[in-house]
């Protein structure tokens, strides 16, 4: 079922697995499936795991469920408009309409957005013709659009897929059907919005009565995410820049490290166990450390590294501002041979025996494109920066050079063996700090 | 059986709709629920009104940065353990002295091991049928902790340290667990991967009038529509750190004891702003852009 389900979820970015399904069939199993907008709440609590995710969810849904691509940029609403699935679904709209539709794009989209929506939550009644055309009753309007119980006032849609008679594999099977077809069949129509879906006349004899409904209509939200960069990810790999420099901030978290062992304090157990004249407690002391201890290393010699100083350094002045823990930074040209500057302009130096001489808890981020001539990685050089690498072990490479040029580029293939490199991007910096705290210091 | 009906909210909460429904839908695929958004949102109260509105148990976790599995499902303490089996020999010692004082172990018993194990919110949750358990914070945990929690989460069964009791809950008994996090920390993929996830949207306007009527239905109308529009604009203005439903909450609730006209005036003039703004920089911000102590109802229209 749904088989290829993950695989175009994963094209979006999304985390879909055979789990997903697994816990998208348990769900069905339970009746927690019974419309179409009950699906898409359902699979989003599945699918989606952080907020960045909700943006891809929805488009992923439409694209997969509807049949409605949304391109970037474009709003949801013209999606819509302009999807195939859309223009089936007017012209059986308005076909089963017994009076006259006289409704705007606007609003069709809205009953559009309605159905597809409608969660089972939402249905308060089944109601017949009857009641809706009472509902609609001009004379009626002021006491109906009363807002009650702090609820939205209760809207009326006249169809809606009634699943809950279909068993699980009726259901399924119908869906991956039509799904078939849509795939298929480009002239064919689309029968999941035209009988399989939304309308309930090919299925059962609720076909001529309406349902009452609550909630605040599902489409919504869909219409808000489309288009909110809060919503869509800023792109993950893209090279770290102003945009995305907090998102680099939030992985870059990673680094503190928190732990809570409780250890045996030897000494006072033994001490407090004299006095107490032999009766030996043990006495536990907790042992944390949150300690951030950073040094920066920055290559801000020759063009190829300028234009991502400014971001680097913006990066590391929010974190320490954020933060307030120890950060360092030391320039340097190129590579490392005896000595890191302290300033921007390269005057003033201090000596690498002065920054091995640091604590070895320090966390050591290179920066630079570590691109250079084959000479000048020196011996020496390549010595020092195996010292720096033996003493802080939690030492990282990152580089903003695009990943595709790394092998091309000797001396990255060298310095790639001397310490872990990743690249200068959001992603990047979260693997790095991962790689980093995996490795513990010894103490 | 599971209490798995749907809950929409009560007299005190507001629960938005796609929030309620993903609860029940944790509740009835007997997964926990993570919950993510912006601080003060409801995360918390979510799962503490839910417990009083059904009359059920709630456990509550409040996770720290020395959380560890161990305080969550249960420990055995050695130390009391180690005193009172020690306390038997030091009596007997007193005894033999014909000595009458006698230390107490106050009731346990070193021959019983379950005595000795303390039980965390886990192993009670999972002991009472129907409760709700609330994991608070998660993303203050060590890294670890959460996963940590996988094996917990997914097989419903702990067995207690030393004494080696079994507590074990049914699939159609399972508390309603609540996780709730504010993304300080990613938290592991397989974690997420065995949640339903649900993030609050912060709430828009009209929302967050019938929240605020939820906890103040004295207020006046008009008080509240001038303190939203003044928070939304201070949402607006890019600040550091936004201000929350909670502290608007608490602004109002300043307001609450003064006349609405006073009151108004008061907002207006952004008094007691410091209860919404909590940054040097960001004051220093809403002063340049708003000019507190100016009518600040020019600006908004």
């Amino acid at each position: 079922m749904f088989s290829s389900l993950p695989a175009s979820f994963r094209k979006h970015g999304l985390k879909a697995d055979v789990r997903t399904l697994l816990i998208l069939r348990k769900a069905m199993q339970k009746g927690l499936v019974k419309t179409l907008g009950d699906l898409h709440n359902t699979l989003k609590g599945i699918v989606v795991k952080e907020p960045e995710d909700i943006g891809p969810f929805t488009k992923a849904y439409y694209e997969y469920f509807l049949a409605v691509p949304i391109a970037p940029g474009q709003t949801l609403e013209d999606a819509i408009l302009r999807s195939e699935t859309f223009q089936q679904w007017k012209t059986k709209y308005v076909d089963e309409a017994d009076i006259e539709v006289d409704l705007t794009e606007e609003d069709l989209v809205n009953t559009f957005l309605d159905q597809v929506h409608l969660t089972s939550y939402d249905i308060k009644e089944v109601v017949n013709g009857k009641e809706i055309w009472d509902k609609d009753d001009p004379d009626l309007e002021d006491k109906d659009g009363q807002e009650t119980d702090g609820q939205p006032a209760e809207r009326v849609l006249d169809k809606m897929a009634d699943y809950s008679d279909l068993s699980l594999e009726e259901l399924l099977e119908r869906m991956e059907k039509v799904r078939d077809q849509q795939r298929s069949n480009h002239s064919g129509g689309s029968h999941w919005i035209g009988t399989g879906g939304i309308s309930p006349y090919g299925h059962g004899g609720a076909a001529k009565n309406g349902l009452r409904v609550g909630g605040q209509g599902g489409g919504r939200m869909a219409r808000k995410v489309i288009g909110d960069k809060n919503y869509f990810p800023v792109d993950r790999d893209a090279l770290l820049n102003d945009n995305n420099v907090d998102a680099a901030l939030a992985s870059i978290k990673g680094v503190i490290e928190e732990s809570a062992i409780e250890k045996l304090d030897i000494p006072h157990t033994i001490k407090s166990g004299l006095k107490r004249g032999g009766l030996f407690l043990p006495e536990l002391t907790s042992e944390k450390f949150e300690e951030l201890k950073i040094i920066v290393l920055i290559d801000n010699g020759g063009y190829s590294m300028a234009p991502y100083i400014r971001s680097v350094q913006q990066l590391f002045r929010k974190m320490k501002t954020r933060f307030a823990h120890d950060l360092e930074v030391y320039y340097f040209h190129n590579t490392i041979y005896d000595r890191v500057w302290i300033d921007e302009r390269r005057s003033t130096y201090i000596s690498i025996d002065k920054l091995l001489m640091h604590n070895k808890d320090y966390r050591v981020f290179f920066i630079g494109d570590s691109a250079m001539a084959p000479y000048e990685l020196s011996p020496l050089s390549i010595r020092n920066i195996q010292a720096i690498t033996k003493k802080f072990k939690k030492t990282v490479w990152l580089n903003p050079e695009p990943l595709k040029y790394w092998p091309g580029t000797y001396t990255i293939q060298v310095m790639k063996e001397l310490v872990p490199m990743f690249p200068l991007t959001p992603h990047g910096i979260e693997r790095a700090v991962r790689e980093m705290n995996s490795r513990h210091v010894q103490r | 059986m599971a209490e798995t009906k749907h809950w929409t909210g009560s007299e005190k909460y507001l629960c938005d709709p796609d929030l309620a429904q993903a609860f029940h839908m944790a509740r009835t695929l007997g997964m926990p629920l993570l919950i993510e958004g912006e601080p003060g949102t409801g995360k918390t109260e979510l799962p503490i009104h839910y417990a009083r509105d059904r009359g059920l148990d709630l456990e509550v976790y409040p996770v720290g940065s020395k959380s560890n599995v161990e305080q969550f499902v249960a420990r055995f303490d050695h130390v009391k353990y180690l005193r009172d089996s020690q306390i038997e020999i030091l009596n007997a010692q007193r005894e033999e002295k014909g000595l009458e004082s006698r230390l107490s172990t106050g009731n346990r018993n070193p021959e019983s091991l379950i005595d000795y194990v303390v039980k965390g919110p886990a192993a009670i949750a999972y002991s009472k049928p129907n409760s709700v358990l609330l994991i608070d914070e998660i993303d203050k945990a060590p890294r670890e902790f959460p996963n940590d929690l996988l094996y917990a989460l997914s097989h419903r069964k702990f067995i207690m340290p030393e004494s080696g009791e079994v507590i074990e809950v049914s699939e159609e008994d399972m508390p309603a667990i609540v996780i709730t996090s504010n993304r300080e920390q990613e938290l592991p993929t397989a974690f997420k991967g065995r949640c339903i996830y649900h993030y609050i949207d912060f709430p828009e306007k009209d929302v967050m009038g019938k929240i605020v009527e939820k906890h103040h239905p004295d207020l006046d109308e008009k008080v509240v529509k001038v303190a939203l529009d003044v928070f939304y604009h201070l949402r607006r203005l890019g600040l550091e750190r936004s201000p929350t439903t909670r502290e608007v909450l608490n602004w109002l609730k300043y307001m609450s004891d003064k006349s609405p006209k006073e009151a108004i005036e008061k907002i207006q003039g952004l008094e007691g702003v410091g209860a919404l703004i909590k940054t040097q920089a960001d004051m220093e911000r809403v002063n340049r852009l708003i000019g507190a102590g100016d009518n600040l109802g020019t600006y908004l229209n």
